[in-house]
Order: structure tokens, then C-alpha cells, then sequence
């Protein structure tokens, strides 16, 4: 005997209910009405399960564009007609579905992390030349201004920037001409401008369109004038590079790709930074390099002492802050100090100062 | 024939009245989201469309108004498919803005302004039609419901209310929930029946402005009583002086200063633990009046839900968070011990550096995904929950009568709600 029930079935084109008796004949299901008259007559294999609550089973037609429905509460009925469609092809197919979605989005994201560690960078390295130099100055123009806020140690310190005062300024003109000194050498499109910088900690740091900053830290610790060279003319390395630059575009691309794409999942961001730092320290690394290798061409050619760089990137290393920095942790300090030490001793040596040019400059951050 | 029609769960046939239900399995939720959780990590958040369409599938179809459920018939296809239309649109947009910010360095500040506007113009542009999508792929005894309207309209309205909400602080917020409201209740229809909206801003305003006065009131009256005390010419100069002891100065030129000074912290404080203590009653307010507003042709909707049972939400929420804070610092506090040790046993410095990065991304990943976890499974499920249960529905006998007359719309609305991060069911 064929299983029999009574179900509701809905007919999508009006929101009548109308409790159908139904009949699982032998290759559809068939819902009478209160007359007896067929309200459908739905082959198994279009029968189609949609989400219903547990107590439930509720169909559509599949490929019908009425969402006309079918609703069974009847458990020995609902137990017929699950056996009956459990061997449909189509109901199979709906488990794999997401499965498949799973492996394929997981891909999606290996490639993009993949893109993002390999791709981006070279995309920024190509489009990175091709950005006027006008456009650059005012990029680090932007950042500056902010960067001179959170950097300004406030009013009891004094001035963010050293060498203003009658004491600071002889300072200051020696910096000015050791820097014009490399930069007549280096020969770069934009005009470099050093300025020291009121910080306690050993770093240095180039902006886009040609503005460096050194800290009184570093100063500090630099035992001669061809080590402040060397650290500038590292920065410079960072110019002639474009390395901001490259590293703003960098920045762009991976919060497009992590905040917008993959999706801020948790929120907040934290893991988009996260994710931004890990990959931009991975970059950054191979820019050191570059940098250092600049740095030791350029004093070498201006007339000093190319292997001051690693001395003072010795007597720094351990102080790690992110941003495009000179000192970075103690293995790679020893690598780049070989590195350096390596292509340094073509050049013949001789300080860039005189050593009371040199105690003339230090004073630049001792106060008015 | 009459005698088994019970059995599927309906109101005798003929009944004008009604009340709704939510069927759903709370633990089976929780199974969906912890999957749901697993899913995300791996994927590194593209199952957010396929998470989303679940729990929706979910609410839907576990909520049943006058013995019938309804059923969410949006995929989540489709929501990857409106993503990537908003994000098509959105990045040239952002391209230009920020190129305009650089080179047109002469109003910047103007811009940042503008942007903002915009911002604010696009994110209600999407709410309204996210909502078209969401009621049209709403699927209620056989037929869709349906939004017309321009979302654009929508949207100037919408942010030109909020300004307004903003000047007055707040106390605008009713008539401006009220109007908004209207104009989307008045574009939704359900197959060829026209909803309406008949909560009243005023009425709103009478029941939530005592909220407003114990929160919004001790701020305004700390921060005049600050601004009178304070003498800004003494604090102006001492700007400009490069003393060591700012502070003294200021004592001894304003004397008040102090005193003004802890006013208005004791007030801040205040009004905070006041918003914090208020809010479920808002939440409450606020859905109740929302729930009672609704109408579809005759049909009049009325809710009885109880400020206090949204408190219990609240607290099982923040219960559940605290226990969890613990559990959380107690795992903290294990990896870090473990990283050291791996970092001394290792002695690779590079590579501890990646390891103890890759931990601290992972800790706070799961960390937020558990309580993500935690705020679906009491808050959103709870309120849906509440709210579904609380209804008195009048006016049924209309259903009889309802022919379809819907199209299904675009997720385009879903995807710039994804793209800007602004939320919804």
C-alpha cells in the first residue's frame, strides 16, 4: 500500500494554505485538495528539501520560479519520502557543494597570501618608478606633519627639532654640510633635508620626496662623523630607492587585500595589522640590504670611512621599532655588518670631519 | 479532514488572531556557529557570506508566525556575487579620493568632511538596500515579500536625520527613528499587501527621554558647570609659558580649576555607567515600540515583550564573556610560558620572532572568534528569539486574500554593507 498523509501545501502565487491530502505514488508525490482535485502532481527527482524547522520536512520544485511549497509534519510520511529522494543524485550534490566551496576559498586564500608576500611587491617595485616625484613630496609632506606629533616629546623637552638655538646651529650647519656633501655625490632628483630630531632612541628614518630624520639617540651613540654618514647615507639609500613609497603602496595593497577582500572577520582590524606587519618586516628586510649596500658606495665615493655603517649598527643593534628603521635584531645585524664589511674594503679611508668638527656638530641637541 | 488539520501546529482555521513562535534548537545554533567559527579561520574570513546565509537559514526558518514558518531563500552565491559589485564599485571611489586628498593639497580638510558625508550617504544607501534583498528573498506561506522605494532618498533622509540627531544630541532620535521607519514600512510589501508603520516619534520620546536625562543630562550639566569654572585665558597663557609646573600655575591663576575638573570627570563617569546600565531598557523600548508599529494591510502587529528578560540577555552575556575573559588570560599566560620555552630550546632567533608572531595572530583570531561566538549565541539569537515570541499578531483573515507580486533584487545592498562594515541581521 502506498504511504499516505495530509501535508499543506502553499501554490506561490497566493498565500491561501490548503491542508492537501497526500499520496506518494510511484514517481511523484500528488496533493489533493478538499475536493479531491490535484494541486500538484511533483516528480521525486524535482522534489527539492529547503531549511524547515526539526518536526518538518518542506520542498519547492526545483527550477520552478513559483516558490510554490510543500509541508510535511507527519512522521511516518516524512520517513517514506526521505527514503524515497534519498538516493537523488541532486541531494548528494548539495553536500559536496560546500565542501567544494571550502577547498576552493582556502586556495583563494593560500594565493593571495602567496600574492601578498610575492606579488605585491613586485606590483609596488614596477608602479613605484613611475610616480611623479611631486606627488611623492607631498605624500611625505602628509606624514610628516603627522609624524611631528606623535613624535613632539612636548613643551619641557624642548623643540621637536635640534639645532635652532645660538648653541644648536653650529651644530646644525656641519650636519647640513656633511649631508650636502653625500648628496652632491648621490646626485637624487629631490633635494635631501636632514633634520635631528629631540627622541631618546638609537633610529633614523627617510620620508618620501626626501626629508630624514635622525634621532638625538643615535647621534649619541655615533663615535665619529663617518658613522652618522653611514647612517644617513643609508636613509639616502631609502630615497634613491624609493622605498616609502614602495612601502606606501605596499601598505595599500595588503589593507585592500586583507581588510576588504578575506574580510575584517573578527573585527577591529587588529588581525589585518597583524597580518600587515608580519609581511611588510618581510619586505623591509631585503630593502635594508639594498640600503646598506647604497650607504657603503655613497661614503665611499664622498671620501670616508664605508665600514663606520656596521660599527655603529654593533653598537645600536637590539633597539628593534618598526617603520623603515636602521637597527633591526641581532642575527641579521651580523649579516648585514658582514655584508658591508665585504664591499667596504674597496674604499680607501678618511673621516668626513675634522674631530673639532665633529665635537662642533654633537652639541647640535645639548640645548640653548 | 478538518480534525488532522491541527496537526501541523495551526491556529484553528478561521482564527483573525495569532501569536508567534521561534522553534529553534538553541545547541543547534551553537553547532552552526562553532562549525561556522572553524570554517572562518581557515578560510581567513570568505565564509562569512556561506556563515551569514546559515544563521539566517536558521532564524528564518525556525520562526513561525500564525502556525506557518518562514522560510530564507538567499544563498550566499549571491552575497559573494554582491560583494564583489560593491567592491568594483567602492575601489575606484576610494582610488579617487585618496588621489584628490594628495594632489589637491589645498582642502584637504574639506575633503575629509566631504569623504565623511559620502561615507555616511553610501553606508545608509546600502542599509536600505540590504534590507530590499533580505525581505524579498523572505519567503511567508508561499510568497515573497517586497521593497520599493529609492535608496538614494533613503539615504539623503537618513543622514540628513542623523545630523540633526547629532545637534540635538540625541533627543531628535525618536521622530528620526519614527520617519525612517515610515518610509521603509511604506515601500514593503508582503506578495500584494502594503505595510505601514504607526509607532509614534512623540510617544517614543515621552517613554525614552528619563533615559536621556539620567545619562545625556549629567554630562551636559558636568561639562557647563567646567566651562564656567574654568578660566581659558589663564590655561590659554600657560600654554604659551614653557614652565615645569604647569599644574601649579594653573591652581594658583584658577583656583577652581581643580574642582571643575573633577565635576566633570565624576559626570563622565556617570553618564557612563548610566548608558551601560540603560541600554538593555533602551534595547527594550526601542524593539517593543518597532514590533508594536508594524502593519501589513489590516494586519496590526503588538509586542509584550519585558524590560527584564532583556536584561537577562544582557547579563548571560557579559557572564559568559567574564568566564571566558578567564579562560582566555589563563591560555594567554600558557602560551607565553611555552613560546619562551620553545625560544630557548630552539635558539633560531628569526624563527621564534615568526613563531611568537604567528601565536600571538592565532590567540587573538580564536579569541575573537569566541566571543563573536558568545555575543551571536546570547545577544542576537536572544533578541530574535524574544522578540519573535512576544508577538500578538491581529488582522489574519487578510492572509487569505494576499497575491504574489514580487521580484527578487540584487545583493548588491549585502555586499556594500560587507565592503563598509556596517552591520545587520
Amino acid at each position: 500500500m502506498r504511504p499516505r498523509g495530509v501535508g499543506i501545501f502553499f501554490d506561490g502565487s497566493t498565500s491561501a494554505r490548503h491542508v492537501v491530502a497526500l499520496e506518494l505514488a510511484h514517481q511523484a508525490v500528488i496533493a489533493r485538495g478538499s475536493e479531491c482535485q490535484i494541486l500538484a502532481r511533483w516528480p521525486y527527482e524535482v522534489l527539492q528539501r529547503v531549511p524547515a524547522p526539526a518536526g518538518m520536512l518542506r520542498f519547492a520544485r526545483r527550477g520552478s520560479a513559483v516558490p510554490a511549497r510543500l509541508e510535511l509534519r507527519d512522521p511516518a510520511l516524512m520517513v517514506a519520502i526521505d527514503t524515497l529522494t534519498a538516493a537523488l543524485p541532486a541531494r548528494r550534490q548539495n553536500l559536496w557543494r560546500r565542501r567544494v566551496v571550502l577547498v576552493v576559498s582556502s586556495a583563494g586564500v593560500l594565493s593571495a597570501v602567496v600574492g601578498g608576500i610575492f606579488g605585491l611587491p613586485t606590483i609596488a617595485d614596477k608602479i613605484a618608478p613611475w610616480i611623479p616625484l611631486t606627488l611623492e613630496r607631498e605624500l611625505g609632506e602628509a606624514v610628516e606633519t603627522e609624524l611631528r606629533l606623535s613624535l613632539d616629546l612636548g613643551r619641557s623637552a624642548g623643540s621637536l627639532e635640534c639645532g635652532e638655538g645660538p648653541v644648536e646651529s653650529p651644530g646644525r650647519r656641519l650636519v647640513d654640510a656633511l649631508v650636502s656633501r653625500l648628496a652632491m655625490v648621490a646626485a637624487l632628483p629631490t633635494a635631501v633635508k636632514v633634520a635631528v630630531i629631540r627622541r631618546p632612541e638609537s633610529n633614523a628614518f627617510a620620508l618620501p620626496g626626501g626629508h630624514i630624520f635622525v634621532y638625538q639617540g643615535l647621534l649619541a651613540k655615533a663615535e665619529g662623523p663617518d658613522e652618522l654618514a653611514g647612517v644617513i647615507a643609508h636613509e639616502i639609500g631609502h630615497l634613491a630607492h624609493r622605498d616609502g613609497t614602495k612601502a606606501v603602496m605596499r601598505a595599500a595593497g595588503l589593507s585592500f587585500l586583507f581588510g576588504m577582500v578575506l574580510g575584517d572577520f573578527v573585527g577591529g582590524g587588529a588581525v589585518v595589522i597583524a597580518a600587515k606587519t608580519l609581511l611588510r618586516s618581510a619586505y623591509s628586510r631585503q630593502a635594508e640590504a639594498a640600503a646598506d649596500a647604497y650607504s657603503v658606495e655613497l661614503v665611499g665615493k664622498a671620501g670616508g670611512d664605508a665600514r663606520a655603517l656596521s660599527a655603529i649598527l654593533v653598537r645600536i643593534s637590539g633597539s628593534i621599532e618598526p617603520g623603515p628603521m636602521i637597527a633591526m635584531d641581532h642575527p641579521q645585524t651580523a649579516d648585514r655588518v658582514a655584508a658591508i664589511n665585504a664591499a667596504a674594503s674597496l674604499h680607501s679611508a678618511r673621516a668626513l670631519l675634522s674631530p673639532t668638527e665633529w665635537a662642533v656638530l654633537r652639541r647640535i641637541c645639548s640645548g640653548t | 479532514m478538518t480534525a488532522t488539520a491541527r496537526a501541523d501546529g495551526a491556529l484553528p482555521g478561521g482564527a483573525d488572531t495569532a501569536c508567534a513562535r521561534f522553534l529553534g534548537d538553541p545547541v543547534a545554533f551553537r553547532r552552526l556557529l562553532m562549525r561556522g567559527a572553524g570554517c572562518l579561520v581557515i578560510t581567513l574570513g570568505i565564509y562569512r557570506f556561506w556563515l551569514l546565509t546559515d544563521i539566517r537559514q536558521f532564524l528564518w526558518s525556525n520562526t513561525e508566525i500564525g502556525g506557518d514558518v518562514l522560510e530564507y531563500l538567499g544563498t550566499a552565491r549571491e552575497l559573494v556575487i554582491g560583494f564583489v559589485l560593491a567592491v568594483a564599485l567602492l575601489v575606484p571611489i576610494y582610488g579617487a579620493f585618496w588621489a584628490a586628498t594628495l594632489t589637491l593639497a589645498l582642502l584637504p580638510r574639506l575633503f575629509g568632511v566631504l569623504g565623511l558625508v559620502l561615507l555616511a550617504l553610501f553606508g545608509q544607501f546600502a542599509v536600505f538596500r540590504a534590507r530590499r534583498y533580505r525581505l524579498s528573498r523572505t519567503l511567508f506561506r508561499g510568497l515573497r515579500f517586497h521593497q520599493t522605494g529609492s535608496a538614494w532618498r533613503y539615504a539623503a533622509s537618513a543622514v540628513g536625520w542623523w545630523a540633526i540627531v547629532l545637534v540635538t544630541l540625541g533627543l531628535a532620535y525618536p521622530w528620526a527613528q519614527a520617519s525612517l521607519e515610515r518610509y521603509k514600512m511604506r515601500h514593503t510589501f508582503y506578495g500584494d499587501l502594503s505595510g505601514g508603520f504607526e509607532g509614534s516619534g512623540t510617544r517614543l520620546f515621552l517613554r525614552g527621554v528619563p533615559m536621556w536625562v539620567f545619562t545625556v543630562g549629567p554630562l551636559i550639566l558636568g561639562l557647563t558647570v567646567m566651562i564656567r569654572a574654568v578660566d581659558f585665558s589663564v590655561l590659554a597663557e600657560v600654554q604659551t609659558l614653557d614652565g615645569e609646573d604647569v599644574l601649579a600655575q594653573i591652581e594658583t591663576a584658577n583656583p577652581q580649576f581643580a574642582a571643575a575638573m573633577l565635576y566633570g570627570g565624576l559626570a563622565l563617569g556617570f553618564s557612563a555607567v548610566a548608558a551601560a546600565a540603560l541600554y538593555p531598557a533602551l534595547q527594550a523600548l526601542l524593539l517593543r515600540w518597532w514590533l508594536s508599529g508594524l502593519r501589513f494591510g489590516e494586519i496590526a502587529v503588538t509586542s509584550r515583550l519585558r524590560t527584564k528578560s532583556i536584561y537577562a540577555i544582557y547579563m548571560r552575556c557579559v557572564g559568559q564573556a567574564l568566564m571566558l575573559s578567564m579562560v582566555v588570560m589563563a591560555a594567554g599566560v600558557a602560551i607565553a610560558a611555552f613560546m619562551r620555552l620553545l625560544s630557548v630550546a630552539l635558539a633560531v632567533p628569526g624563527l621564534t620572532e615568526g613563531l611568537s608572531t604567528v601565536a600571538v595572530v592565532g590567540f587573538y583570531v580564536v579569541t575573537a572568534l569566541t566571543y563573536f561566538m558568545v555575543y551571536q549565541q546570547t545577544v542576537k539569537l536572544g533578541l530574535w528569539q524574544l522578540g519573535v515570541q512576544s508577538l500578538d499578531l491581529a488582522g489574519l483573515g487578510a492572509l487569505e486574500r494576499v497575491k504574489a507580486q514580487a521580484v527578487a533584487s540584487s545583493a548588491l545592498g549585502e555586499g556594500l554593507v560587507d565592503a563598509l562594515h556596517v552591520g545587520g541581521y
